[in-house]
């Protein structure tokens, strides 16, 4: 293993992620060529939580673009504070309306909102900037954000261009409700978040919910992984894993049998019909046999 | 300075080592470009080539964008870095595997032009034919027509776009009238009247097109329905990304991507090679529920139009069917469902098959399809289909 990837994983280990081999080293490639990492992946599998480890860990600033339909440059990249101006305008007296540095004074820096996007360029490396669920957004969104990816640059008219002396760390997640354009994917780079293995995933419970029994943190990573073999419409990610587990501690309990489990299975099945598969099933996947 | 000359040509080595791997992958199907070997390139020096692992991961994060190419990916890798043929049991690589037995019976004359060409003379005979029997062509069931005539429908249906509905988005736009108003129009306006809000501006929600979903049923007596409805897809998909398609018979299979690239018969033939088992007949319900698994959940038909084809011969369990119906009515916004022997017993049609009678409660619209004039007529009913 380079040692670069491996310094990363602990690094990552110390502020509570776990990452496995893959991913460590697409972040460490992100990192080092400067490109946007893409992250794929099952819902829960902890994509997001990657973004925030990483800032911790490079001790930078996390800004978030939580990106949802019709989303558009002013909600992402700077807006002007029209009341403000309104005020200022109406404030004026009739000299100063009339002096020619008026208008561009209205277009001065105390009157732009930053949104996330300026606000990743300005700060530059010293940020990270997470675009989440870029999925959500539309074509439209997609193509602007390509040409920002590109060249981390932004003009705006009334004030010039701001340029990122160095590019903050990008980090895109996707939970594929929709493809996105190979454009897009080919300015990032791409790695897919897969369950972890139980093992993995064992620790992760134990990182996150400290205070819990192994034994118990063992059963609920067994039984959840036997609930991903059936066929579930909506098969349970880490983060159902670890409020699987948490939920059981609260009502305090250290053990996992099918009667406890029937109690709590809101925490980890949210689906009317995949609830009719597990129910009947639940003796099985509470003792797996 | 020798050590250096080494050090060079072990560079070089490598290079060319990394390129042979991108060509391989290139020969598999996958598309990497010049800019995606050199990332290769830049992430495998930055790791350390000579181990295997840090090798895998850097081709994986640079090389591959989607999720379905990983099993190609790791194919070509054991089979480029380790020599080592795929163990039996294996994911099927992305590309689509020929079945000469599945292809005798999909098999049509392609009404297309071949690969190799056909010259341009034909052409113009195929128009003619078009221009003097367009009229009775229209009414002609597909299952009947002779290849010639089938290149002639197609003709005419380059011409035809299905033009799905559409709805409100999120995206707001100027307007002259409308709900919210539009502040940055109103404060440039008022500064020219010297801070009186003298005018008002709006926007309102701009429309966007649904997305349309085919699912066409390619099993047997289908194959010539769902190719002309493909047909459709093929001129609509290039005018916009707004379709899906997928295809089934025993299994459901999705060919948008094939189709983007391929002649519409080329997708619809490797597509019969992948989803039909001729002994297994035709599984609606099976394959409509992992439809609703796969691509449904994920919010692929939320608030889309989804065009069914099928003449609703189930093999399967009636009751897989229902659910699936159920679940796909939840996720969607209308489904339309074209059945042939509609429009073979004309007015008096009623669901006669025990798959079609289970749909039907879940269908808003049921159309023949069978022929050029029922598609026009499903072109006409889809933008109404608000």
């Amino acid at each position: 293993m380079s040692t670069g990837v491996g310094e990363l994983t602990d690094q990552l280990e110390a502020v509570g992620y776990l990452a496995d081999r893959g991913l460590a080293t697409a972040a460490y490639v992100a990192l080092t060529l400067g490109r946007p990492l893409l992250l794929e992946g099952e819902v829960g599998v902890g994509k997001t939580e990657v973004a925030k480890a990483l800032t911790t860990v490079l001790d930078r600033r996390l800004i978030r673009l939580q990106c949802y339909e019709g989303i558009d440059v002013h909600q992402a990249l700077y807006e002007w504070d029209y009341a403000r101006q309104m005020l200022q305008i109406r404030a004026l007296g009739d000299e100063e309306l009339h002096a020619s540095e008026t208008v561009p004074s209205l277009y001065g820096p105390e009157f732009l909102l930053e949104r996330p996007l300026l606000a990743a360029v300005r700060a530059g490396s010293s940020a990270v900037l997470l675009i989440d669920e870029v999925d959500r957004a539309d074509d439209e969104f997609e193509a602007f954000l390509l040409e920002l990816l590109s060249d981390f640059q932004v003009s705006i008219p009334e004030i010039g261009t701001v340029r990122a002396e160095s590019p903050p760390l990008v980090v895109l997640t996707s939970n594929r409700t929709r493809e996105l354009h190979d454009a897009l994917k080919r300015r990032c780079l791409y790695h897919w978040v897969g369950y972890p293995e139980a093992e993995r995933e064992l620790q992760i419970v134990l990182t996150r919910a400290p205070g819990i029994a192994a034994e118990l943190g063992r059963k609920v990573v067994a039984a959840v992984n036997r609930l991903r073999d059936l066929d579930l419409a909506k098969p349970p990610g880490v983060a159902e894993t670890i409020d699987w587990v948490r939920t059981i501690d609260v009502l305090g309990s250290n053990d996992l049998d099918a009667g406890i489990a029937a109690d709590t299975l809101g925490a980890v099945i949210k689906d009317r019909d995949d609830l009719d598969i597990v129910v009947p099933a639940l003796e099985r996947v509470v003792a797996g046999h | 300075m020798p050590a250096t000359d080494q050090a060079a040509r072990t560079g070089s080595d490598l290079v060319a080592r990394l390129a042979g791997f991108a060509r391989a992958l290139r020969e598999a199907g996958l598309v990497v470009g010049t800019g995606d070997l050199l990332t290769y390139g830049e992430a495998t020096a930055l790791l350390n080539p000579t181990d295997l692992v840090d090798l895998y991961w850097a081709g994986r994060t640079t090389l591959v964008t989607r999720r379905d190419q990983l099993p190609v990916y790791d194919e070509v890798f054991r089979q480029y870095y380790l020599d080592q043929p795929a163990p039996p049991g294996e994911p099927e690589p992305w590309s689509v595997k020929q079945r000469s037995d599945a292809t005798a019976t999909l098999q049509l004359p392609d009404p297309e032009r071949g690969p190799e060409g056909t010259p341009d003379d034909e052409q113009e005979a195929r128009m003619g034919l078009m221009a003097s029997t367009a009229g009775t062509m229209r009414h002609r069931a597909f299952g009947d027509c002779s290849p010639a005539e089938l290149a002639a429908i197609r003709q005419l249906m380059r011409r035809m776009r299905l033009v799905p509905p559409r709805r409100r988005s999120r995206r707001q736009r100027h307007s002259r009238r409308g709900t919210t108003p539009d502040m940055r129009r109103i404060v440039r306006r008022t500064m020219r009247h010297h801070g009186d809000p003298t005018e008002l501006a709006w926007t309102r929600r701009k429309p966007r097109t649904r997305r349309l979903i085919l699912i066409l049923d390619v099993s047997g007596s289908m194959a010539d329905y769902s190719r002309a409805l493909l047909q459709f897809a093929h001129g609509t998909l290039r005018s916009s990304r707004k379709v899906e398609v997928f295809c089934f018979g025993t299994r459901l299979t999705r060919i948008t991507h094939q189709l983007e690239k391929r002649r519409p018969d080329e997708a619809l033939r490797a597509a019969g090679e992948r989803v039909v088992d001729w002994e297994g007949g035709t599984r609606i319900g099976e394959s409509i529920d992992t439809f609703v698994k796969v691509w449904g959940r994920r919010g692929i038909s939320r608030g889309a139009i989804v065009v069914i084809c099928s003449d609703g011969l189930e093999r399967g369990a009636a009751e897989t069917l229902d659910a699936a119906m159920q679940k796909l009515a939840r996720l969607s916004h209308r489904i339309v469902w074209l059945n042939p022997h509609k429009g073979d017993q004309g007015d008096t049609w009623v669901p006669s098959s025990l798959g079609m009678m289970v749909a039907a409660p879940y269908v808003d619209e049921m159309l023949p399809g069978h022929d050029l004039a029922s598609l026009e007529e499903l072109a006409a009913v889809l933008p109404r289909l608000r």
